[in-house]
């Protein structure tokens, strides 16, 4: 018995003995000169879109010796979620810098608190106004956008020639395109519907088209999302859908396998953010020559070519735990939108004026960027979080065979108005 | 018993055969689609898009030699050993002193305290997170080693709880009455008679425990902050997550390495888990 | 205890019993349950409190009553989810179960020279991480790559190349399905085996002497014998079909529409996407008390004549 007593004991005994070793380890972290801990997506190797990245950390390195940088690379959900748990927990834990999309997402962490208000320290850094915007919430800028996606189309620019096709400019040429490439037995878009979000981009498109600032105004709860521009469009997206212009099965496809279909040309087109340049310009990937275009317009309609859908394509933003290490975090930022920094991306659209694109297709992204008047961020990350997946999920749903778009869209609307309020008078 | 066996073993005849087959082809369909990536995993990757099953025209290590380089196995390793022993060196242990109490000494209070114990496991564990990884906190516990392994035990307990007490359940209940009644205490009962005879449970425990602790990647991502600390299933998953499904053949080549000490693990771990089956089989 | 032996006095004798029966029970008892005091006690009331909270688990909860509930009820989404994990249940507690009973008792009755490694091999798949269980199912399943598919193409077969394993609301359920009793009916293998293994041999014996034997021995023999293991199994059924998240999210994300959606995928994107944690925390409460209720009702039939 007594010796099971011990038994019992230890199991109990030996966490709490470790304990104060625990706690001994956090108060080592203080001291030594400045470490800036990053939590980033990509891991920093020389891959064609893990460059920057790898660019960034080492170059900045380099040129401060007097600053530590801890890189953490946490990958895909891993990021968002780990990201989303610390900040429930307060500020403590927080690295100093998160890569981030900026957005709402980032906005939500804003309200709460848990960033760092760098606006005056980074107003002076050059750079794109929609970049900046986007990792700005409220009047604040919180970090920087280096880099700055927009989406259009990616058209196989060999399929097209061979079939005495060109890039379509209208809606209605749009729909001829379709149909021809359809009759040749050629899917006519790529999509990724089964991911739910890459289905969102062409829809965007198509509401702006039919309905220019629709969204803007249901954002702003003028307009219902229920509305006509955004039903009308929808049913044209469906009418679509039915049509085969995304293929036999386009729900079973992920945005991985539409990327594919893309690359082996057994689809022509695919409307998404320009971050698939230097997939679809990297000869191991795709041997199909491959353009970029601004989504067509509707002829008379209110949506404009130049009016475009962006997103950060790399972002990062500063946290409350950085503030006494704030000249450090602005170095680093600073140095994230250097020349030098961004010199060597050759897939994304930089937002630092100076940078060239490296390759063709980039661009291509970049001048669809340099025309665009009016810059729409994209509707997940401009909308608050508790309404992004809801509306995903009820686009994707226009590709179900028997779904009603327009009560599809008032559930959305329901919840809407649960979140952000009825629309005003 | 063996020799039983191989007495009787006329009489199963074609029903044996039958049987066998069936298991062979049912044992088919779980090995096949694990080989699966080895059609294209050496291939390049427009090789893959075009024609992903037909067999590789030339071999391309490529794939492996990058995710060999980029993984980097065996980083993490001391820490990934000394959370799964942890875990194990302290859920079994609870799980089986609780079952046999559980299984053995019925009373209204211990099957109250049975369901407080079991209702532990009816939580999903993303809900947890946050209100653990706070406690934690204040604990001084997060970004520890010790501050996962704690926690990792506790999600453990309660599904070996369930697991031994099921197994304590049957063993003859006389068995333990009279070598109490030989003037056995309750501890020396239970280590010297009853814990051999449930010994399939516990080399059950043993190797699942360790396995799921191994291959944790949720719990381990929240709770650890520094890179020095992450186990290497962290740090498989830092590699596999930036490579994303996208890249096929090579997060296929990558999925293989990051699996092996997996599989070498349990294939070693399962001829022991066999040879302690038999060995409490025998001592009976 | 030594005491105990020295002092002869029957009263005596019979509280100290009782008093060292109450030391061990407790002794046994303790480690795990400070473990789940400390863990997990506190996570389970804070879901609890949260579920009667409007909060994005950023702070700034604000009470709101019944209405996280009262708005579940009301979502598809959720009321698609509660559907499912019922369904995945039955078809576990329906397929899984009898499959493992008959693995396991082959396995474990016909003793010969294949049967060994295949011992190993059934719980293979069970310890692959679900993400790369997600990517096999995905092998099998999608529309260009999958082999399914493929196939069709291959031999001509339409009606297989025309199937939408993934995309079609009809067969997403089913294909997820299937790549979840491959990956997690090794368990009940495992454990039927163990406990096979640890009957007494007298059973399979006599069975023998008497000529019982095969599918005879199972049904007779075996099957009653394993009640009380099945029920265990069928309650684990249950609760993990309850909590059942990673390997549809990964292979589905819960789509098409809400055809694979499930009380864990609906809690994940309440609580991570959407930032709704109150939300959230009531369909963990939610989750909690069915597994609660089924448990209570398995366990309160007939206990097991062991």
């Amino acid at each position: 018995m007594k010796k099971f007593t011990l038994v019992c004991l230890a199991l109990v005994l030996v966490p709490l003995m470790a304990f104060a070793q625990g706690q001994s380890d956090t108060a080592a972290k203080e001291s030594g000169p400045v470490t800036l801990t990053i939590w980033g997506r990509d891991i920093p190797d020389t891959a064609a879109d893990h460059i920057y990245v790898h660019d960034l950390i080492e170059g900045f390195q380099k040129a401060n010796p007097d600053i530590k940088l801890e890189y953490i690379p946490l990958g895909d959900p891993g990021l968002a979620d780990k990201t989303k748990i610390t900040m429930a927990a307060g500020v403590d834990q927080l690295p100093e810098i998160v890569q981030s999309w900026g957005g709402s997402v980032m906005g939500g962490y804003a309200d709460a608190g848990r960033l760092l208000d760098l606006t005056s320290e980074l107003a002076s850094i050059p750079g794109s106004k929609a970049a900046s915007d986007a990792m700005s919430w409220k009047g604040k800028t919180y970090g920087v956008a280096p880099f700055f996606a927009v989406a259009g189309i990616f058209l196989n620019e060999d399929i097209f020639a061979r079939n005495g096709l060109k890039a379509p400019t209208t809606i209605v040429e749009m729909e001829a395109v379709c149909d021809t490439l359809l009759a040749k037995g050629i899917q006519p878009f790529a999509c990724g519907a089964k991911d739910k979000w890459p289905a969102l981009a062409m829809y965007m498109y198509l509401v702006n088209r039919y309905g220019g600032n629709a969204f803007d105004r249901a954002q702003a709860r003028t307009l219902s999302f229920a509305d006509d521009a955004f039903v009308n469009a929808a049913k044209t997206y469906q009418m679509w859908v039915k049509k085969g212009y995304f293929g036999t099965k386009p729900l079973g496809e992920a945005y991985g396998d539409a990327q594919q279909q893309m690359a082996i040309g057994k689809a022509a087109m695919m409307v998404t953010g320009s971050w698939m340049c230097s997939q679809f310009s990297n000869k191991e990937f795709t041997d199909q020559k491959i353009g970029f275009y601004a989504f067509p317009v509707v002829t008379g309609g209110v949506g404009k070519v130049t009016d475009v859908m962006g997103m950060t394509d790399i972002g990062f933003f500063a946290t409350k735990n950085a503030e006494a290490k704030k000249d450090a975090v602005v170095r680093f930022f600073k140095y994230a939108m250097s020349v030098e920094a961004c010199a060597s991306e050759p897939g994304r659209i930089c937002a630092v004026p100076g940078v060239p694109a490296k390759a063709e297709l980039t661009g291509m992204a970049s001048k669809v960027f340099a025309a665009s008047q009016s810059v729409q961020f994209w509707w997940d990350q401009d909308l608050p979080p508790a309404v992004t997946s809801p509306l995903n999920d009820t686009i994707q749903s226009f590709f179900l065979p028997n779904s009603d778009v327009a009560s599809s869209l008032k559930a959305f609307e329901e919840l809407v108005i649960d979140e952000m309020g009825p629309v005003k008078k | 018993m063996r020799t039983g066996f191989k007495l009787h073993r006329a009489h199963y005849g074609w029903i044996e055969v039958f049987i066998t087959i069936i298991l062979v082809l049912f044992a088919l369909t779980v090995i096949v689609p694990m080989c699966l990536p080895l059609l294209f995993v050496f291939k390049t990757q427009l090789e893959y898009s075009y024609d992903p099953w037909s067999l590789p025209k030339h071999i391309t290590v490529k794939n492996f030699l990058e995710a060999w380089d980029a993984i980097k196995i065996g980083e993490g390793l001391a820490n990934t050993l000394l959370v799964s022993l942890g875990v194990v060196v302290l859920a079994v242990p609870c799980a089986a002193l609780a079952g046999y109490v559980f299984a053995r000494y019925h009373s209204k209070v211990t099957e109250v305290l049975f369901y407080a114990i079991l209702v532990c496991y009816f939580i999903p564990i993303q809900m947890v997170l946050i209100p653990l990884y706070k406690f934690n906190i204040k604990l001084g516990l997060s970004n520890t080693l010790l501050g996962l392994i704690l926690p990792m035990a506790a999600f453990n307990i309660p599904f070996w709880v369930l697991i031994y007490r099921s197994f304590f359940h049957t063993l003859p209940k006389d068995l333990g009455d009279a070598a109490c009644i030989d003037g056995a205490g309750h501890a020396t009962t239970f280590f010297k008679i009853m814990l051999p005879l449930a010994s399939p449970a516990t080399t059950l425990a043993l190797l699942l425990i360790f396995i799921a602790a191994w291959s944790d990647y949720f719990l381990s991502l929240i709770m650890l902050n520094d890179q020095k600390l992450f186990t290497m299933q962290l740090r498989v998953s830092q590699f596999l997550n930036a490579y994303g499904v996208d890249r096929m053949p090579r997060y296929a080549a990558a999925a293989i390495i990051s699996m092996s000490p997996t599989v070498i693990l349990y294939i070693i771990g399962h001829k022991w888990v066999i040879k302690g089956t038999l060995a409490g089989a025998l001592k009976e | 205890m030594v005491q105990s032996i020295q002092i002869f006095d029957p009263i005596k004798t019979k509280k100290t019993a009782k008093r060292n029966r109450a030391i061990f029970v407790s002794l046994c008892i303790f480690p795990s349950l400070l473990f789940l005091v400390m863990f997990m006690y506190y996570p389970i009331v804070e879901t609890f409190r949260l579920s009667f909270m409007k909060s994005s688990g950023l702070g700034q909860d604000r009470f709101i009553g019944l209405d996280n509930y009262r708005k579940l009820f009301v979502s598809e989404e959720f009321r698609a989810g509660l559907v499912h994990v019922l369904t995945w249940a039955f078809w576990s507690i329906v397929i899984q179960l009898p499959l493992a009973f008959f693995i396991a008792f082959s396995l474990t009755f016909y003793v010969n020279r294949v049967s060994k490694p295949m011992r190993a091999i059934y719980y293979m798949a069970n310890i692959m991480p679900s993400a790369i269980t997600a990517m096999l199912g995905k092998f099998v399943f999608s529309p260009n790559n999958g082999i399914l598919n493929n196939l069709g193409n291959q031999f001509g077969w339409d009606w297989l190349s025309n199937m939408d394993f993934l995309g079609s609301e009809r067969l997403a359920f089913w294909s997820v399905f299937a790549v979840a009793t491959w990956a997690y009916t090794g368990f009940p293998i495992i454990y039927l085996m163990a406990r096979i293994e640890q009957m007494p041999k007298e059973f399979k014996e006599a069975a023998e002497l008497d000529g019982v034997t095969g599918w005879k021995y199972a049904w007779y023999i075996l099957l009653p014998n394993l009640v009380y293991p099945l029920r265990i199994l069928a309650v684990l059924c249950t609760i993990g079909s309850l909590k059942l998240f990673d390997l549809p999210y990964m292979m589905t994300t819960g789509g098409p529409g809400h055809a694979t959606v499930t009380l864990g995928i609906s809690l994940y994107r309440q609580g991570f996407i959407n930032w709704q944690y109150g939300r959230a925390s009531a369909i963990g409460v939610i989750i909690f008390l069915l597994s609660l209720i089924f448990t209570i009702i398995q366990f309160s039939g007939k206990k097991e004549a062991a």
